[in-house]
C-alpha cells in the first residue's frame, strides 16, 4: 500500500501534514468566501421577506383584510424584477390575493420558513417563503423567487470547486517537493550512517553552507562520531598499554620464579623468590584495580555517593601523612589552606586524587626540594594546587599527561604505573571540574610542575 | 380588475402535494391584461413614455414573450406611480 509506505516515512508524514494544513487553510478561505457571498445573499433575501411580511401584517392590522389584499396586488403590479411571491388565504382556504396557485403542503409544518421548488413559465426555480398566521383564520405566505441567487450561487460553487481543485493540485505538488527536498537533505546522513555501519569509521556527514537544521544535525553527528573515534582510540590505547606495560612485570616475575626453581640453593632462597613473585603479582593486581577504578569513575557510577564535604580537614590529614614521607626523603611539604572549602562531591575519590598528586610531586622532587599544597576559594570554584620543584613537563608531555599508562620519557626510571593523573582527571571530570598543568617556577630550570585541580564549589 | 385575477386562483386553494413545484399565476397573458387594465385606470397613463411602454408590453405579451411583456407593463406602472409621488 503506497499510503502505508508514505505514513511510515517521516518525510511522507511531513508532506501529508503540509497537505492537510494547506487543505484546511483552503477550506477556511472557501467557508469565509461562501459566508460573505452566498450566505450574505440568503440573509439579505430572508431580511427582505421578513420586512415585507411585517409591513403587510401591519397593513392588515391598520386597515383590515381588503387593504392587505390591495397591498399585495400593488406589490405584484410593481414587481419589475418578477421575484415576489404572495398567497393570502381566507378562513375557508379561499385565495384572496397572491400569485401562487395553491397553499404548499410544506407550509403546514412547524417551521415558518420553507424552501421549495417553483414552476414558472415552464422553467423550474426555487422559492423561499415565510408563513404568517393572521388573526381570524387568515394565512399569508410571503416569499421570493431565488432563481437568480441560485444561479449566482452555482457560479460561486463552480469557482470554489475550481479553486479547490487547483489548491489540491498545488498541495500535492508542494507535498511531493517537500518530501523530495527532505529526502535529498537527509540522504548524506543516511549515506554516512550506512558507511559507518559497514565499517568505514572515517566517514563524516558532508555539510552545506546553509547552516540550517540539517547542517546542525550533520555537525552533531560528526561531533558524536569524532567523540566515538576518540573513545575507541583511547580504548585501543589502553589495550595496547595494558598489553605492553603489564607484559614486562609479568615476564619479570616469571623469570625470577623460573630462575629460583633452577638455581635456589636452599628452601629459604626458594621461599624468598616465591614471596618476591607474589609481591610482583600484587603490583600487577594493583594496576588492574587502578584501571578499573578509573573506568568506574569515568562511568559516573560514583555520583550517587556525592555529599556536602569540607575539604580542609581532609587536606590537612593528607598533608600530615605525606609530610612524614617528605621528611624521610629530606623534602619539605608546606600546606597553605583556608578555614573552610565546602563543596559537594565524593570525599574518598577527592582524597585519592590529592594523594596521587602529592605522591607524584614527592616522587619527582629532588632531596631538599619543597612540595606545596595550597587551596583556595576562587569565586564559585575550589582550587587545589600541588606544586613541586621537579623537572616539570614539556608541552607535548602535558598534552598527553592523564592518558592511561602514559609516562614522560624522563619519568621512565621512576617507579609508577602512569595511572595516577588519569584518576585525577577522571575525578575532576566526575565533579564537573578540570585539571590544569603549569610551571611552578616559570623561566627557571628546572621549572617544576604545578597541578591545579579546579572544582565547582558548594 | 381584481375579480378576473382572483378567478385564476380558483375559489378554494387545495394544498399542493409535497415535492410538487409551486406554480406561479402571474406569468400569464391574462395577467398582462390585468396590468394593462390597472395602468389605464391610473391618471398619468396617457403620457407618451408610459403609453409607449404599456403598448410595448402588451405587444410582447401577444407575441408570446409573456414575462418580458409583464416586466414592461410593470415599469410603466412604476413610472406612473413615481409621477404621482
Amino acid at each position: 500500500m503506497p499510503l502505508i509506505g508514505l505514513l511510515r516515512s517521516a518525510s511522507g508524514r511531513f508532506a501529508l501534514l503540509f497537505t492537510a494544513l494547506f487543505a484546511a487553510a483552503a477550506t477556511a478561505a472557501a467557508v469565509v468566501l461562501w459566508w460573505n457571498t452566498a450566505g450574505a445573499l440568503d440573509r439579505q433575501t430572508d431580511a427582505a421577506i421578513r420586512a415585507d411580511a411585517t409591513a403587510l401584517v401591519e397593513r392588515r392590522r391598520e386597515a383590515g383584510v381588503p387593504a392587505l389584499v390591495a397591498a399585495i396586488e400593488e406589490r405584484l403590479a410593481l414587481d419589475v424584477q418578477n421575484e415576489s411571491l404572495y398567497l393570502l388565504l381566507g378562513p375557508n382556504a379561499a385565495v384572496l390575493a397572491g400569485n401562487l396557485e395553491a397553499w404548499p403542503a410544506e407550509a403546514g409544518g412547524e417551521a415558518p420558513w420553507i424552501r421549495m421548488k417553483l414552476a414558472r413559465d415552464g422553467a423550474e426555480s426555487e422559492a423561499r417563503l415565510l408563513r404568517v398566521d393572521l388573526p381570524a383564520g387568515h394565512r399569508l405566505l410571503v416569499g421570493r423567487d431565488v432563481a437568480e441567487k441560485l444561479r449566482l450561487r452555482g457560479l460561486l460553487s463552480e469557482g470554489i470547486a475550481w479553486a479547490a481543485s487547483s489548491s489540491a493540485a498545488i498541495a500535492l505538488l508542494g507535498a511531493w517537493l517537500l518530501r523530495r527536498s527532505l529526502e535529498h537533505r537527509l540522504s548524506p546522513v543516511y549515506g554516512t550512517a550506512a558507511a559507518i555501519g559497514a565499517g568505514d569509521l572515517s566517514r563524516r556527514v558532508p555539510l552545506s553552507d546553509r547552516q540550517d537544521e540539517f547542517d546542525r544535525l550533520g555537525m552533531t553527528m560528526n561531533a558524536m562520531l569524532d567523540r566515538i573515534a576518540q573513545l575507541m582510540e583511547g580504548v585501543r590505547g589502553v589495550s595496547d598499554a595494558i598489553a605492553h606495560d603489564l607484559r614486562t612485570p609479568i615476564a619479570r616475575a616469571r623469570a625470577k620464579l623460573e630462575e629460583a626453581l633452577g638455581d635456589a640453593a636452599d628452601e629459604p632462597a626458594l621461599r624468598a623468590a616465591v614471596e618476591q613473585g607474589i609481591a610482583d603479582l600484587d603490583g600487577i593486581a594493583r594496576v588492574f584495580k587502578a584501571v578499573l577504578r578509573i573506568a568506574e569513575v569515568e562511568a559516573g557510577a560514583r555520583r550517587a555517593a556525592f555529599a556536602a564535604v569540607d575539604l580542609v580537614p581532609m587536606l590537612t590529614d593528607v598533608a600530615e601523612l605525606y609530610g612524614a614521607a617528605a621528611e624521610a626523603r629530606e623534602q619539605s611539604l608546606v600546606a597553605d589552606l583556608p578555614a573552610a572549602l565546602p563543596l559537594v562531591g565524593d570525599r574518598d575519590l577527592l582524597l585519592q586524587a590529592v594523594a596521587n598528586l602529592l605522591d607524584n610531586a614527592l616522587k619527582f622532587t629532588p632531596p631538599g626540594g619543597m612540595v606545596r599544597l595550597s587551596a583556595r576559594l576562587a569565586g564559585a570554584a575550589v582550587e587545589i594546587a600541588v606544586a613541586d620543584d621537579g623537572p616539570g613537563l614539556g608541552p607535548a608531555d602535558r598534552a598527553r599527561a592523564g592518558e592511561r599508562f602514559y609516562r614522560a620519557d624522563a619519568a621512565r626510571t621512576t617507579p609508577g604505573s602512569g595511572l595516577g593523573l588519569s584518576l585525577v582527571r577522571a575525578v575532576a571530570a566526575l565533579h564537573g571540574g578540570e585539571v590544569a598543568l603549569g610551571d611552578t617556577h616559570p623561566g627557571q630550570a628546572p621549572p617544576g610542575l604545578t597541578v591545579m585541580l579546579r572544582l565547582p564549589g558548594a | 380588475m381584481r375579480l378576473p385575477f382572483l378567478a385564476l386562483g380558483v375559489a378554494l386553494a387545495m394544498p399542493a402535494a409535497a415535492d410538487q413545484p409551486l406554480r406561479v399565476t402571474t406569468d400569464t397573458p391574462e395577467y398582462c391584461g390585468l396590468l394593462a387594465q390597472r395602468l389605464s385606470s391610473l391618471a398619468g397613463a396617457e403620457q407618451d413614455a408610459v403609453r409607449g411602454m404599456a403598448e410595448e408590453g402588451l405587444r410582447l405579451c401577444h407575441t408570446g414573450h409573456i414575462r418580458t411583456g409583464i416586466a414592461k407593463l410593470r415599469r410603466a406602472l412604476r413610472a406612473v406611480q413615481a409621477q404621482r409621488e
